[in-house]
Formats: C-alpha cells, structure tokens, sequence
C-alpha cells in the first residue's frame, strides 16, 4: 500500500506549507490530518453539502474532490485564515452570522461562511436569488436556511460599510 | 408576539458557543485526536438477512498495521444495546438482520489500513428471505426475526364503540396515508475518540443526547462498573434524535481496550446512512364520522410501523403516534390500534416528533376532508370540534390545563396569510388563482393550514429523572451544571440567559458546565422537548438556597444586612429601594472573593426531580402539552409537478420565551425538516438494500427551496401560577406542517395527497383531468 510521495507546496492562509504526501491525497485530509486544520469539516465527502469548501485562489472549492496535485502551488484559504482587520477580530461575515443566528449546531458554518465571502467578493450586494445561488453547495439541516439568509444579507451591509470607510488593502 | 430580533430586544443574544463556531475553532468530538491513536472501522453485513456460518479473522488479524480484531467472542459483558430494549448485537453472532449490522471491526494504524483489513474478513453467509414490508412479516409462514417474532411492540385506544357509531354517521372519510423514511442527516456523522486511561478508566468521546444512558449502555457491554467511564458527549454537530441511541461506541470502546490505545471512529456519509436510525415508515388507516351538523363522532385508526431490525425506542414511537392520532379534538367513540413490526429494513428509531409527525398528517388530513365534504371552512370545522381547556387527555388521562389550543387557533385565524385564502376560496377549485394575470394557467396556488397538541417529556410509566447543580465555583462563577447536551438546539445560551435572569449577573460571572459524566449531576436526556423545561425547574429549585447561602456569606464579610445585597455583575451589590424601585449602588463583595472564603461545598446545591407526569396511569401518557398552528401556502406546477412553498406562519403556545433567537432557530429549521419530509425526502430501500446512499439522492432542503417569508408567533402567556416555566419547542415546528402543505396543494390542485413525500406525478394535469377522490358521502 505503499504510494510515491511529492514534496506539495502551498500558500495556506497566507503561510506556505511544504508537506511530503502522495499527489493524490485529498486536500481535505491534508487540512484535517496533517496541518490539523479541523475547522474545515468532512461530511458527505462527495462534493454535494458543502462542509469542507475553502478558497483556492479565491474561488470556493469543496475540499473532499480536491487531490494535491491539483491544487499545488495555489493559495488556500480556510475558515482559520479569516478575520476582520487584525487576526483577533472577527471577519464581518462571522461576525453577521453570530449576531443573526445564522447557525445552529455549527458543523456546515465554516463552508457556509466560505462560500459567503466567496459570493460577496463577486458580488458585494447579492440579490435574493444569488444568495441562494452562491449557497446553494452548502446543505444546513439546524437552521432552516432563514438566519442563513439574514446573516448574508446583513455581512453584505457590513462589508460595504467597511468598504467605504477604509481603502481596501487586498482582497 | 411576532418573534424577531426587532422585537426581542435584549433577549436577542448572541450566543455563547458562537464565537469557535463561526471561526472553526471550536472542536467537535469528531476532530479531536490523541497520540498514538488508531483508526476504528466495522465490517456492516453485506445482506439483510441471513445467518452466519463462519467468520475468520486470521488474515486481518496479521495484516501489518492492524492492531486490534474485534467479533462477538471479545465482548465481554452483554452483546446487545437499545435504548429500551436491548436487542441489537454489538456485534453479530449467528444472525444478521439488516445491512447495517455489524459482524466484525479493525483498528488499525491508518484508516488505509483499517478499511483494508476489512476485506480481509471472510465472513460466510446462508442468506435468508428479506421481510421488506411489514405485512409480509406478520404472516404465519414469515420468517421470524427475533426469539418473541416480528411484533415489537402493540397499542389499543378504545372507548366507545367506534364501529356501530360509523355506521350512522352522517359523513364518514375513510383514508389510508403513508409516510416515508427519513433520515436525520445531521451534518456531523456519527464518531468519536476512546481513550483507555493510566488509572484503567475509559473515557468516551462520542455525542449522544444522554451522556448517562450511553455510560450504562457501555457499561453493560463491557461488563464494567458504570463508574469506570466517563462519557463526554458535547458539543454535537446535529442529531435529531438521530444519535440518542449508541452507534459506534461499543466498537471504539472494545477496540480501545484491546488495544490499549487510543481509537478515533468517524462514520463516512454511506455507512452513516447505512448503520444509522431513521424515522419510522408508517401506513396509517383513519375511518373518520361526524353528524349531519359535522360534529365529530367516531375515529377508527389501524397504524402499522416499520420499525426495522431492532427494537431502540420503537414501542415509545408507537405509543406517541396513537397518542398523536387523535388531534385536540371531542370523541365520543375512539377505536385504535398500533402495531410497530420488526422487518429486515433499515433501524427505525427516535427522531425530532417521535412519531407524532406521521399521526398528525394523518389526522388532519382527515379534518380537511370531512370538512370539505360538509362545506365548512376547515378551520371552523376544527374550531367546532377542537377540545375543551379541561377535557381529559387524549388517552382519557390528567393533563395540565392551559389555554394554548384556543390561542394558537385565533392566531392563525387572524394571521394575513390565513385570511388571504378566503380570497383564493372564492375562486373555483380547480383554477384558483390569487394572480390570475400574471401567472400561465399551470401554475396553480392555494393555502392549507394544520393544528397539533404535542406532547412533552417521556410519558407516564418511564424513568423520567432532572436535576441539576448550582454553585460558585472555585474561580468564582456562578456555575450549573447539566447533563444536557448541546447539539445546536442553543440550550448553552438558554442557560445563560436563565442564569442572567435570576442573578443579574454577565455572561463573563457564569459557567456552565453540560454533556460530561464525571462533571455534572444525572439530570435526564436531551430529548422529547424536556431539557428547557427542566433547566428552568432545576434553576427554580436552586436558586433561593444559593442565594440564601452566598448573601449570608456577603453578610459576614461585609457586615451590610442580608436585605440590603443581591446578586449583580461580578459579585454582591448593596441595594436599597425607593418607591418600590431597587437602586443598586456598589458591589460590594466580589463572588472570587466569596469563592476563596468559601469552606467545603458550601456553595454547592443539588437537586433531584422527576419530569411531572399525569397521575393516570396510562403508559407513555403525557401531562404537559404544547399546541401550534401553521399555515402554508403552496404554488403547484401542474406541467411539472414541483411544489414551492411561498409562505408559512408557524404559532407556538409553549410558555415565555426564554432564548428567542434558539426558539426561531427551532422552528424555522424544524419547519424546513418538514418540508423535506412532505416533498422530498425519502431513504428509498429495495430488498433490505438502500438504494439513497448519500447527500447526492437523499434531498435534504437546500436554500433554493426557501420560501420568501417564515413568520413565527410567539403565545408566551401561561395560567396564573403555572410551575413548570417555558416549554420546549425542539419538535413542534416540524410535525403541523405536512398536512398544512397537502391542504395547500389540494386547493391550489384538487388532488388530495395521502402519501409522502409528495409524488409529482400525482400532480402533473392533463388539461381537463381532476377528480373528487377520497370521499364517501353517505
């Protein structure tokens, strides 16, 4: 059972990690198991509910259909790599689904919160419809969907509040 | 009241477990792992029903990497589990009778490894007739399942007699309605991390909705003294009622201990769907009569359930079904029978309704009929003949009075979405159209609505117990202690809301400590819409000796008269009152300080209570009841047969509402559960085998079947002096709403639904082609 390894180099949440794995590892081991980045969750592991999605390059991607090699070189991000203006703050996005309750037991919010940002860098004031479009990867069975909707609808808000008092430094 | 944060104001409160939520940090049971830790795997039946021959494990047993082997023959104490009736084997020993059962499991140094050594398990099998359908198993010549055969469990209502009094009936609606499988599927599958300890302890890291249970559970199996294990069971991702019973942790723990390390098991999405507990299949047969003034006469019931391969809590499911079939209404003559059969399905078990979701679609779907058959508006109808404040309970029992079923009855009737389908009403049946002008002629809507009486708390004649601990702990918080869990419900945040309540303190003054065995007091499961309730009573019972305790301390420290101090933020404050009002001045003793001069368990205080029961004795029979009504209004494709629903108006008479961002939570996501289980949602079985395997065929709502508006209202008043506080509300907004929707759609398209989920076939219209189905005028 032995399988060749590559030396896999990427940019994690703005760090680059270099780990020796076999090229076909899934991203959402390497997360999970080797940088013991647990935030990201494993669930139907079929790219169907969302749990384990994080940026790549920017765009959302599920991380159970993402093997290393495809995604070496490329800059990751997780639910650990988000925060608001400092690293101790909370990125406006969490912090709208905190005050919305847009979670229940929490194990689909770190996909949700993914996707989220995902949508509002393309689209800062989503219309009802694209929210439901750029979440519609993410399946949550506390909620309901309504604090989901809500807590979109209000980090759009607070985003574009951000936005127009400090300049944007990057994306 | 209309629940918002809007109106909630302060009660509006972010919470407690929020913060790790929304950033990832918070560790599930799950994610955790410990040094040295193998990966745990169980080999499931590959047939639904068959015995087994012979089973060698030699071959996984040398495989390198492999650690641990575990069959039948390692389980040392008994080799059954079930919550109520220990029937499952941990692990087969001669038979299988389902696909989930399991036969053997691995622990191995990489999960690679582990499922690998699976296939080295040679398991020979004489594979046996597969009992799909209930009826086939109450045959004669069926083949039985277990030592006692195929009957679980059985139930009977009667007074009266049902029988004669349909046939003078002026009216009688006879029905059939089936309801499908559904799965939890809670996003957190099932799992955790067993740890042998140095002092030859084992602790459990597992969740479940009863850390206590699963504690005795595996203390059985192991044949260990309860004490010996410590179950940790919070936080959860989902469960439902899903992960009450034991899933993996007989294996884990086996596996741990005959490996003498620490064993993580996490089930994949497929063996979760395969192993795991779904709601109860039930075929449910009404024969319903009322008088030519369509008051209701007799009821006549037959409710036959798919309970699967074993027992769990199959026979409470029964009972709360045949408790729930006969909805908040006046009989003269009540004939039912339940009978709950063993099959070679999948586990049916405990999941958020308990049975009550099957009965009530049943039931008012019975009231929508006969109501139209006699031409009254439904929900006069069922005003006609809904029950009286102090009428006896469903099984003829004591309940406790309230006035909820009158009041979430006015409400619906005066909420706009109810009074809008006057307007649809008075358009024809067939082409009734709220915007007739800018909808095509296929689209179709209308608007049902549904009431339930939904009981809480295990039932007369069950071990029922609460309690729970208050103190200052040594870092100087006030700290409860539960053995509740938290699997999302929001009960952390609920407590602390309590806690503010009663002592005025901060969030940053409380602990709270829940879901471990050696740290928090026997206070019952988290189910049955119990733990809120309990809380609160538990917290009531507490407080006055706590306080009485810790003011008297303040006093001898500081020497101010005991009347003079309360409870606030970081300590005790001296007050004093002017024209009633209480003016705080200073704190003036900080609780770290009272914790350092505290001596022994000073500020210690246990209590130990039953949940209240009726003092019938009616087994499963309840004493505290909540009521809801919901309204939803539909749009029905008639081309393709896709059902959206627009709207829905949730009313819940369930006491005051102690955590109403938790309350709305609840009902919206019990409400989108229903509506998973009335259009979509189904673990489709062919001969024992599931045919939905994961998230890809099992539809589970997503966000692009949320409607545009959820209105929940709140009734918060209870009768003068009513004991027992806030009610919990975990299961009554998933079990009205079926029936709601099929109301809406037989308006919208004239066909009455009797099976769910609801078949788009049926709903697809040839131009010209309805019918009047279901009824027989006599």
């Amino acid at each position: 059972m032995k399988t060749t390894s590559i030396q896999w180099q990427a940019v994690i949440n703005g760090t680059v990690r270099e780990i020796e794995i076999p090229p076909s590892r899934r991203l959402l081991d390497i997360l999970r198991e080797d940088l013991d980045l647990t935030g990201t969750k494993i669930s139907c592991e079929i790219g169907r509910c969302g749990a384990c999605m994080v940026l790549i390059d920017g765009e959302p991607m599920n991380s159970c259909l993402m093997m290393a090699y495809q995604c070496e070189g490329t800059e990751i991000t997780t639910i650990e790599g988000l925060h608001g203006e400092t690293e101790d703050v909370l990125h406006p996005i969490q912090e709208a689904f905190l005050e919305e309750g847009g979670f229940q037991c929490g194990y689909c919010t770190p996909g949700m919160i993914i996707s989220t940002k995902a949508l509002l860098d393309r689209v800062p004031q989503p219309k009802e419809q694209e929210i439901k479009e750029g979440l519609c990867g993410n399946l949550c069975r506390c909620t309901g969907y309504g604090g989901i909707m809500r807590a979109v609808e209000s980090a759009a808000d607070k985003c574009a509040q951000r936005s127009s008092l400090i300049p944007a430094v990057d994306s | 009241m209309l629940l918002n944060r809007e109106s909630s104001g302060e009660r509006w409160r972010k919470r407690r477990d929020g913060k790790e939520k929304v950033t990832g940090e918070l560790r599930y049971l799950t994610d955790m792992t410990a040094e040295g830790m193998l990966y745990g795997r169980v080999l499931r039946s590959s047939h639904p029903h068959a015995h087994i021959l012979s089973l060698d494990t030699l071959a996984a047993e040398n495989y390198e990497g492999v650690v641990a082997v575990i069959t039948h023959r390692d389980v040392p104490g008994l080799n059954r589990f079930g919550i109520a009736v220990p029937d499952q084997p941990a692990l087969c020993e001669d038979t299988v009778r389902y696909i989930g059962d399991a036969i053997a499991a691995v622990a191995a140094i990489t999960p690679e490894i582990a499922a690998y050594a699976l296939s080295l398990i040679h398991v020979e099998y004489e594979v046996l007739e597969t009992i799909t359908d209930p009826l086939r198993a109450l045959e004669d010549n069926a083949p039985r399942l277990h030592p006692q055969g195929n009957i679980l469990h059985r139930t009977q209502v009667k007074h009266g007699d049902a029988g004669h009094a349909l046939q003078n009936c002026a009216y009688v609606v006879k029905e059939v309605y089936s309801t499908p499988r559904q799965m939890h599927a809670y996003m957190e599958t099932e799992g955790g991390l067993f740890i042998p300890e140095p002092d030859g302890r084992l602790t459990v890291y597992a969740p479940t909705q009863h850390g206590y249970k699963d504690r005795m559970q595996i203390a059985r199996i192991l044949d260990w003294e309860e004490e010996r294990i410590r179950v940790i069971s919070s936080p959860i991702g989902g469960s439902f009622g899903g992960k009450d019973e034991l899933n993996v942790q007989p294996y884990g723990s086996l596996l741990a201990l005959k490996s003498g390390r620490p064993v993580k098991m996490h089930n994949s999405r497929m063996e979760s769907v395969r192993a795991g507990l779904k709601r109860h299949p039930m075929k449910i047969e009404m024969e319903t009569g009322m008088d030519e003034y369509g008051r209701l006469k007799a009821h006549r019931v037959r409710i036959v359930a798919d309970t699967g391969a074993y027992a769990t809590l199959g026979a409470p499911v029964l009972n709360f079904a045949t408790e729930h079939s006969m909805g908040p209404y006046r009989w003269e003559h009540i004939d039912i029978e339940g009978i709950s059969v063993y099959t070679n399905n999948g586990v049916s078990g405990e999941f958020r309704g308990f049975g009550g979701n099957q009965a009530i679609f049943a039931m008012e779907g019975q009231m929508d009929r006969l109501a139209e058959q006699i031409g009254m508006d439904p929900w006069e109808f069922r005003m006609l003949n809904r029950r009286y404040p102090d009428d006896p309970g469903p099984l003829q029992q004591e309940i406790w009075r309230t006035n909820g079923l009158e009041q979430v009855m006015q409400a619906l009737a005066q909420s706009s979405l109810w009074q809008r389908r006057e307007a649809i009403s008075v358009l024809s049946v067939h082409d009734s159209l709220s915007d007739a002008s800018s909808s095509p002629p296929w689209i179709k809507r209308g608007i049902g609505a549904a009431l339930a009486m939904h009981g809480a708390g295990l039932g007369y004649g069950i071990d029922d117990p609460a309690g729970g601990r208050l103190s200052l702990n040594a870092s100087g918080q006030i700290e409860a202690a539960f053995s509740y869990e938290e699997f999302g419900q929001g009960l952390i945040t609920t407590l602390e809301i309590m806690l503010i309540d009663l002592f005025h303190c901060t969030g940053e003054d409380i602990s709270i400590v829940i879901g471990d065995t050696d740290r928090v007091p026997h206070s019952g499961s988290s189910t049955a819409s119990r733990s809120t309730t309990m809380a609160w009573m538990g917290l009531q019972r507490l407080k006055t000796p706590f306080l009485q305790a810790i003011l008297q301390k303040a006093h001898d420290m500081t020497g101010i008269p005991v009347d003079q101090l309360t409870t606030g933020e970081q300590g005790i404050w001296q007050i004093s009152w002017e024209d009633d009002a209480e003016i705080r001045h200073k704190c003036v003793v900080s609780y770290r300080e009272i914790a350092a001069a505290a001596q022994g368990n000073e500020f210690v205080f246990d209590t130990k209570f039953s949940y209240p029961t009726t003092p019938d004795e009616v087994v499963g029979g309840h004493f505290l009841y909540t009521y809801a009504a919901v309204a939803a209004e539909v749009e029905v494709n008639t081309l393709s047969g896709h059902v959206k629903l627009l709207d829905t108006y949730h009313t819940v008479a369930a006491g005051p509402v102690i955590n109403p961002m938790g309350f709305i939570g609840q009902i919206e996501g019990g409400s989108v559960m229903a509506l998973g289980f009335t259009l979509t949602e189904d673990a489709v079985m062919e001969e024992g085998h599931y045919m939905t395997r994961n998230m890809d065929t099992y539809m589970i709502p997503s966000i692009q079947d949320m409607h545009t508006s959820l209105e929940v209202e709140a009734i918060e008043e209870l009768p003068e002096n009513d004991p027992f506080g806030p009610r919990g509300i975990g299961e009554i907004g998933s079990v009205a709403l079926a029936p709601a929707i099929t109301a809406a759609i037989r308006q919208a398209t004239g066909t009455w639904v009797t099976h769910l989920p609801v078949s788009r076939d049926q709903l697809i219209r040839r131009a010209g082609v309805w019918q009047q189905e279901g009824v027989s005028p006599r």
